[in-house]
């Protein structure tokens, strides 16, 4: 193995970020201090959290109290293995679905003197890089500080370890899912024809809408103290289970069971090695990805008379609109649109029939409807407008040189927001009506402010989905600026709050949702509630659908990209 | 088609500026209706610039740009309606079939349903894409993704064609059709402006030639003025370019690399 060589590819993975960040081109000079600032930054905040734990346990008066901390604290190190495990699974994971249909991304470099083995491990290791790392250095930096201050520098030194050894044993567990991904993908929709597109839209939101659940399930809220708790009183039970053992081998060396320690360390080393030798054969095997060639038609070409021309789109916009619901339905990468709302259509079904725990009263189920009437279709509104320009990517030239006015542009691209967002809105209505069986009154109402939302948060998100839009596709299609998607997602989040403002507040003064303390307010007509909204949200669909145009004509005058 | 009085293309005083490189500079160019112009240089030296700026995919920084006797910056979609353009490495969409983006083009420029579908069956078939049609794009080779691309310029029947290395990665078969559409689209008054390195093909194909070297046109003319232009009677387009552009020197190059 030459190591240089799985340096310098690593190297070249943290550098395809330069293009992603958008910065300029020529001259390029890479700032080190930024580049090292995000796990300087854990080091520094996995410091000061540990100093502040370490202080707290030694001043704590109570020897009973501080016997139980320093018991938990023990505890918790045996935890943390599995705990990385799991996490950097989840990461490493989300990282490859966000590179799921990039070729470029997945090619390595196969005409140059790089064997497989140099090649995995510089996949392995770079898949790493970002989050998952700096998670580590701030968990290292806490466990370093504390056991210093508790007199533990040995268990320090093991536990860190074995966080590492998890984190590299996790990354290799996701190399060997990408490569199966691509070859089990690829022979899948070989063997579909023409059903393959559908096959791949139906197939990618089933895995990413369970992966999400799972993820969703994992860290929030009381799930996490769950989560933790339950590794560490499972992994004993599970102890044959190969990817426990780090944590059995730190258990075993807090324990002072040193021939146990020695016994599962090396089998978890002997673990990893075999995992990384099945993980190199396979990318050998199957690494050079091929596209396969779906074909969706034969035979003879058969126009269509446009639906969208009846309803008032010029052939052009309706080409646009057609293209782009290919666009959303064929590319992985927008498909995340419809994850979000099947997320939250399913997240609240599974609170509501109690997987996660007790399920929901009568008045919670309430408030659930209003959840999933407003929720996805707002989100999958705001979301598609940001996405929208810059999902084009490259063949984005298509519109510089071609007729595109900024009207059309901007009328077509709006429309198929609207039509993808009301759909959502529907089908989560027509699910939540049958769970919570609602008054025809507040069932009217709430889609009526649902369609509200989508008009409003829609011309707010394609205006800056216009002025944001990041073009750039390798190593993973960005779409918008990441300050333009955090800006105007909070904006939308701020305009929704005001326009849904009077629906709230009827629903408190009318008691419709409980509160503690009543509100000291006359009630508030159901009718005036979503008419002053209506107002609020036509006004504001008016403003930023102007914006958006003028936005659209700067955007096709400057078309340099 | 009746070819007008005016130029097919008239670039004045055009320059443009990227920070402290200056791609194109100061250039004055006149295309006649019905001609294949060749925009010559090497790697650089402004083509694909100029090619841009004709369309209006590049804002000039000075100068004027009449196309078709529309002022480019004043509609440009008047423009663009009547221009048919490959640029140098098509980015298609590649999750829509070879058919799919065809109709979509054709709806873009407001073909009109059965002359779009006839034309696109006559290309599909001239350029041997037939069978394939129907199968994403994303697997296609590049040179199968160049004909859908040049098809897409031909498809609505455009008055001036620019062409960024329109030939790269045909088969001979295909790069023959192609050459041939190519002559029998300019004697309907078709103006074809296009930028290649493939110089024998240049020689062949073109009616006048510019030669650009960073961001200045060097010579312009047919091959005999350009031969005068660089005193080389009786020679061919590669000595001429490589004398004006001057990398004629490249034998002690080759040896000094072989050292």
């Amino acid at each position: 193995m030459n190591w240089k060589n799985v340096l310098r590819l690593i190297s070249v993975d943290i550098k395809a970020g330069r293009l992603i960040r958008g910065q300029r081109l020529r001259r390029y000079r890479e700032s080190r201090v930024f580049q090292y600032l995000l796990y300087g930054g854990a080091c520094l905040i996995g410091l000061a959290i540990g100093i502040g734990i370490a202080i707290f346990c030694t001043v704590v008066p109570d020897p009973q109290l501080k016997t139980l901390l320093y018991q938990s604290t023990r505890d918790l190190f045996v935890s943390f293995p599995t705990l990385v495990l799991i996490f950097s699974v989840v990461f490493t994971m989300m990282g490859q679905i966000q590179r799921m249909g990039v070729r470029a991304s997945l090619q390595p470099p196969y005409w140059l003197p790089i064997t497989w083995k140099e090649h995995t491990l510089a996949s392995t290791l770079a898949n790493l890089i970002g989050v998952p790392l700096a998670a580590l250095i701030l968990l290292s930096s806490v466990i370093a500080t504390v056991s210093i201050f508790l007199g533990e520098t040995p268990i320090a030194v093991f536990t860190i370890f074995a966080l590492l050894a998890s984190a590299f044993l996790a990354s290799t567990t996701t190399e060997i899912f990408r490569v199966l991904q691509v070859r089990f993908v690829g022979a899948v929709y070989k063997s579909t024809g023409k059903a393959a597109v559908w096959v791949r839209f139906v197939g990618s939101l089933l895995f990413l809408v369970v992966f999400y659940i799972v993820w969703f399930a994992f860290t929030s809220g009381a799930s996490s103290v769950a989560l933790i708790e339950a590794v560490a009183g499972a992994q004993q039970a599970v102890w044959f289970v190969p990817y426990v053992w780090l944590g059995m081998s730190l258990a075993a060396f807090m324990s002072g069971l040193l021939v146990q320690t020695m016994l599962f360390l090396l089998a978890s080393l002997l673990f990893i090695l075999a995992l990384f030798y099945v993980a190199a054969k396979l990318n050998a095997k199957f690494g050079l990805y091929e596209p396969p060639a779906i074909t969706v038609s034969r035979g003879i070409y058969a126009p269509k008379v446009g639906f969208l021309g009846k309803l008032g789109f010029s052939s052009l916009e309706a080409a646009v609109i057609r293209k782009d619901f290919k666009a959303f339905t064929r590319r992985r990468e927008l498909m995340y649109v419809f994850i979000m709302p099947l997320v939250f259509i399913l997240m609240p079904l599974m609170q509501y029939f109690g997987v996660y725990g007790r399920p929901v009263q009568p008045e919670g189920s309430r408030f659930l409807f209003a959840l999933m009437l407003l929720i996805p279709g707002a989100m999958m509104a705001a979301m598609m407008g940001l996405m929208i320009i810059g999902e084009e990517g490259e063949p984005v030239w298509h519109f510089f040189s071609s007729p595109v006015t900024a009207r059309s542009l901007v009328k077509c691209k709006y429309a198929l927001i609207i039509i993808f967002s009301c759909v959502a809105t529907l089908v989560c209505g027509v699910v939540g009506i049958l769970i919570a069986r609602p008054s025809l009154d507040i069932a009217v109402a709430l889609l009526a402010e649902s369609m509200l939302l989508i008009f409003a948060l829609g011309a707010v998100s394609l205006g800056a989905g216009i002025t944001g839009a990041d073009f750039t596709e390798v190593p993973r299609p960005r779409m918008v600026r990441p300050l333009t998607a955090f800006v105007y997602m909070f904006l939308c989040m701020v305009l929704a709050s005001v326009i849904f403002f009077p629906l709230l507040l009827h629903a408190l003064t009318t008691g419709y949702i409980p509160t503690p303390i009543p509100v000291p307010l006359p009630k508030i007509d159901l009718y005036i509630a979503v008419s002053i909204s209506a107002v609020m949200a036509l006004i504001t669909t008016f403003v930023f659908y102007k914006i958006a145009l003028k936005n659209a004509e700067e955007f096709l005058i400057k078309a340099e990209i | 088609m009746i070819p007008s009085v005016e130029s097919a293309l008239k670039l004045r005083g055009v320059s443009k500026r990227y920070e402290d490189i200056v791609a194109v500079d100061n250039i004055d160019l006149d295309v006649e209706h019905g001609e294949i112009f060749g925009l010559l240089g090497p790697n650089g030296s402004g083509k694909t610039t100029t090619l841009k700026i004709i369309l209006g995919l590049v804002k000039p920084d000075s100068g004027s740009v009449n196309v078709l006797g529309i002022e480019a910056t004043n509609d440009p979609i008047a423009v663009k309606k009547q221009v048919g353009y490959v640029p140098e490495s098509p980015r298609l969409y590649e999750f829509l079939t070879g058919l799919e983006y065809l109709d979509f083009i054709g709806d873009i420029y407001g073909v009109a349903l059965s002359e779009k579908k006839t034309r696109i069956k006559e290309y599909l078939e001239a350029l041997e894409l037939e069978g394939r049609e129907g199968d994403m794009i994303s697997s296609y080779s590049e040179g199968m993704k160049q004909k859908i691309a040049l098809i897409s310029a031909f498809l609505h029947k455009p008055k001036l064609l620019l062409l960024d290395e329109p030939l790269s990665g045909l088969d001979p078969r295909s790069a023959r059709i192609v050459k041939d559409l190519l002559r029998k689209l300019t004697s309907q008054g078709v103006t074809t402006i296009m930028s290649t390195h493939i110089l024998e093909i240049a020689q062949a194909m073109c009616d006048r030639l510019a030669i650009m070297y960073e961001g200045r046109l060097l010579a312009l003319g047919n091959m005999e003025e350009l031969r005068q232009k660089a005193r080389l009677p009786g020679s061919d387009l590669e000595d001429i370019f490589l004398k004006l552009t001057g990398t004629e020197d490249v034998r002690e190059v080759v040896e000094a690399l072989l050292k």
